[in-house]
């Protein structure tokens, strides 16, 4: 062996052995890295926080009972696991009432009848509950689909109400009660679709028309569901319910879905509760009274026998009392589109300058689309129309006439 | 004293799986000790160097033993069932100690293993390892055919191990994936059906992805891992050495003085006459030990550090749970078999009345070709002893100007496909962004 060779060896050796000194030491870093990571998450620094906040405000004994480390509430029944209590630790504390969030205790009368072990946070708050850094937990990260329905988003939606967004998930249980107590958002949007008659045409919880699609389980339908091309600004699903329902055209040219002239906060309310149409997967005892069934109230059943068995049967059965009254006939049009058909023997004349039988026979416009595409009638139901009308018609003037003479 | 020796024979079978009846059966099972032999005692320096092999074969085993160590650790914790198998990996993701390291130091391993052995084979090609040289019993193209299915079973591995967090990454990849495999002509359903236990992703599909994914494969890329290195040891170590050895003349090694074991003790006498393959032994090469030692464990140390290091950078996503009527879009097969996907939409066309079943010429016939001519190759390649372990040797310049053609198309296909397509598959350059998917809230 020469010199040469051996000093050639040392060098690749020398050469070597840096190279995994240098490797080990950032070896070493990056586990020095991940220790220090592990030892100081997010929510160690709010639970030591917490435990100052309740040493200044119950003391210091009161302040030695905080349990530390992660927290959690597991809801077999419903599917959930909750961490949200690892930071807001002061959830179900007496005297924290005041406090700044993570830490202020939950409102106590909605607690008395959710109780937190039962429901969990995020069934009604929405977020990310196996989460345990904020970001992440109140679900403004990506490929989480519901983020918290609080502060930020009603914000983000210029919703004035800053507790309207959770109502949505409160009608997850609620969606049978005809009225809800904190549920002002929901409640609303509830009337509006008794006034509005949306039933004339969508069957909502199982009952209603089938002009339009069934809204039942409207709330399972995922964003991608929807077209966004006419949308102006973010493409989310309640912004295009908002648009949809303020100017159904807007959104979708060939509908033959009225604008009801909804405002902005009917139209949130209105996109809160079609969104809270989920099938979810809820216990019998989670629904309050056990009242699993949209029952119509009494008024609802006596007006609908009305007219269904009254004179203007043929109207009713024939869906056009979806747009159109017939006053005379006692017909209470459900979305009060069209005019009332009481009159339509002379409204038809000024309207269009023809005669009913005319145009009942060769309509055009509206109608002409509606008797050729949804509600289809044949010629002897059109003839029947006719003299129904007339007879409506006669009616409608006696009417006046009565009136007049008083 | 019956009891006793009773005692002593199962004593014996408990601690003695195998015992042996001779002192020739001892020595046989030093001798035929594969993790004894793994290495030689004395290594090349240019086996050794690192702009030879870059080590990418020693990277892969050591991105494998990652593989196992973290994935045996995982499945402590993972649930392989549909209702579970989602919140399993969001426990992993926030809860567990040191559970999203895992989780990613896993996947990143797992992409990088099917990138390194990739970038193996194409070392082995375009330095002629899969050659012969002049060494006796070497059967260097067999090892390149069980490297072939090394690979095949490290993209198996990956893609089994896709579907396990049940997100919507998972569940689509493997749709996209099993519809390629089911248009294969007349057995295509079936293969498909056999695959995933049904006709639709479900439980039946999780279980045998999950005992594929961690017991199957990881076993067959075991044994077949042993055996390339015992071939290797077979055919002569690496090709470079016989390159090394072709120009230089055997000479004869002077019996240098040694010790024998006779009957009666110890003799002092020679070594027998050794003709040595190289010439100045001493200066071409290094003993094994600590020198390759010394080099593994620096690759190990690098290969580990670089792992983690990206698994820190590169967070694992774990997207939206699984949801079959929700297709995301664009949706893709894993980045590895884009390049297929990417074929696949090129070839599928409407000319009249005839439809191209692009799915069949990019999925089915394309990869059967590849592999079958890979297998092939290395029979067909009749280049001289010269261009055995060599880089870019002039003698196999077409071959290699082939193979390095069909690589870079497959890697810019896999680049487009990853990267340039967006939703509805259409393409966008880098500086264009994609139309923004619309979400809830």
């Amino acid at each position: 062996m020469n010199h040469k060779n051996m000093k050639q060896k040392l060098e690749f050796v020398i050469k070597d052995k840096i190279f995994v000194s240098i490797a080990s030491i950032i070896f070493l870093i990056i586990t020095g890295y991940i220790i220090v990571n592990y030892l100081t998450p997010e929510w160690k620094m709010y639970q030591q926080d917490f435990t100052s906040v309740v040493e200044e405000k119950l003391g210091v004994n009161r302040a030695a009972t905080v349990r530390g480390g992660l927290q959690q509430i597991y809801v077999k029944d419903l599917g959930v696991t909750d961490r949200c209590i690892t930071c807001h630790m002061g959830m179900e504390w007496k005297g924290m009432e005041n406090v700044e969030q993570p830490f202020r205790s939950h409102p106590k009368e909605i607690l008395a009848k959710h109780p937190i072990t039962k429901f969990g946070c995020t069934p009604c708050h929405g977020g990310q509950g196996y989460a345990t850094d904020m970001q992440a937990a109140h679900g403004f990260a990506p490929f989480w689909e519901e983020p918290l329905l609080g502060k930020e988003l009603a914000e983000f939606y210029v919703i004035s109400d800053k507790k309207a967004m959770m109502q949505m998930n409160c009608n997850t249980c609620h969606r049978y009660d005809k009225e809800t107590n904190g549920m002002s958002v929901i409640n609303r949007a509830k009337q509006i679709v008794n006034d509005k008659g949306c039933r004339a045409c969508h069957v909502v919880n199982g009952r209603g028309g089938t002009v339009g699609p069934d809204l039942t389980f409207e709330g399972e339908k995922s964003a991608e569901q929807f077209n966004y091309e006419r949308i102006k600004g973010f493409a989310s699903m309640f912004t295009w319910h908002i648009t949809h329902f303020k100017n159904p055209k807007e959104l979708v040219p060939e509908t033959v879905m009225p604008s009801f002239g909804f405002s902005s906060s009917d139209a949130q309310s209105l996109a809160l509760l079609v969104m809270s149409w989920k099938k979810g997967k809820l216990p019998i005892e989670y629904i309050p009274g056990n009242n699993f069934k949209d029952v119509p109230s009494k008024e609802e059943i006596e007006k609908e026998e009305r007219m269904k068995n009254g004179p203007g049967a043929f109207f009713v059965q024939r869906r056009c009392f979806v747009c159109h009254s017939v006053s005379s006939l006692g017909v209470e049009a459900a979305a009060q589109i069209g005019p009332d058909l009481a009159l339509a023997v002379e409204d038809v004349q000024s309207r269009f300058g023809r005669t009913l039988d005319d145009f009942l026979m060769k309509p055009t416009g509206t109608m002409e689309v509606v008797l050729s595409t949804m509600l289809p009638l044949t010629k002897e139901e059109r003839l029947e129309a006719i003299e129904k009308l007339r007879h409506a018609y006669e009616l409608k003037k006696n009417e006046k006439k009565t009136v007049v003479k008083k | 004293m019956q009891l006793i020796e009773q005692v002593k024979k199962i004593y014996t079978k408990l601690l003695w799986t195998w015992n042996p009846g001779s002192e020739k059966e001892s020595g046989d099972a030093i001798v035929k000790n594969i993790l004894l032999h793994w290495f030689p005692n004395k290594i090349s320096k240019k086996s050794l160097s690192w702009n030879y092999s870059f080590y990418l074969g020693t990277i892969s085993f050591i991105l494998f033993m990652i593989l196992t160590i973290t994935g045996m650790i995982l499945m402590f914790l993972y649930v392989p069932s549909v209702e579970r198998a989602y919140s399993s990996v969001k426990d992993i993701e926030f809860v567990i100690a040191f559970g999203w390291l895992l989780r990613s130091v896993h996947r990143i391993s797992a992409h990088l293993m099917v990138a390194v052995v990739f970038l193996h084979m194409v070392r082995v090609f375009l330095t002629g390892a899969y050659k012969n040289g002049k060494s006796v019993g070497s059967n260097r193209p067999t090892n390149w055919i069980v490297g072939i299915v090394l690979l095949l079973a490290t993209l198996l591995l990956s893609f089994t191990g896709y579907l396990l967090p049940w997100d919507q990454l998972a569940y689509w990849a493997i749709t996209v994936g099993t519809n390629i495999a089911s248009s294969a002509p007349v057995v295509g359903e079936k293969i498909r059906f056999f695959l995933l236990g049904g006709n639709t992703i479900n439980q039946n599909a999780l279980i045998r992805f999950y005992v594929l994914h961690v017991f199957f494969l990881p076993v067959i890329v075991l044994f077949l891992f042993f055996y390339h290195m015992w071939r290797i040891r077979k055919d002569g170590g690496l090709a470079a050495a016989d390159n090394e050895s072709l120009n230089q003349k055997p000479e004869n090694n002077a019996p240098v003085k040694s010790k024998t074991y006779s009957l009666l003790g110890i003799t002092n006498g020679t070594s027998v006459h050794v003709q040595t393959t190289m010439v100045n032994e001493e200066e071409n090469s290094v003993s094994s030990v600590p020198h390759l030692l010394r080099r593994l464990w620096l690759v190990t140390l690098a290969t580990i550090a670089a792992t983690i290091l990206l698994a820190i950078l590169f967070a694992a996503p774990l997207e939206e749970a699984a949801n079959p009527s929700v297709t995301p879009n664009p949706a893709k097969a894993p980045w590895y078999f884009l390049w297929l996907q990417e074929i696949v939409t090129d070839t599928t066309l409407k000319l009249g009345f005839i439809t191209i079943n692009g799915a069949f010429i990019g999925g089915i016939i394309l990869p059967t070709v590849l592999i079958g001519l890979a297998i092939w190759w290395p029979y067909r390649d009749r280049s001289g002893l010269n261009s055995v372990g060599v880089w870019f040797s002039p003698e196999r310049k077409k071959q290699n100007y082939t193979f390095i053609g069909i690589c870079i198309i497959i890697i810019i296909f896999t680049i487009i496909g990853t990267f340039l397509r967006g939703p509805f598959w259409n393409f966008y350059w880098p500086w264009e962004s994609w139309p923004t998917m619309p979400v809830k809230f």
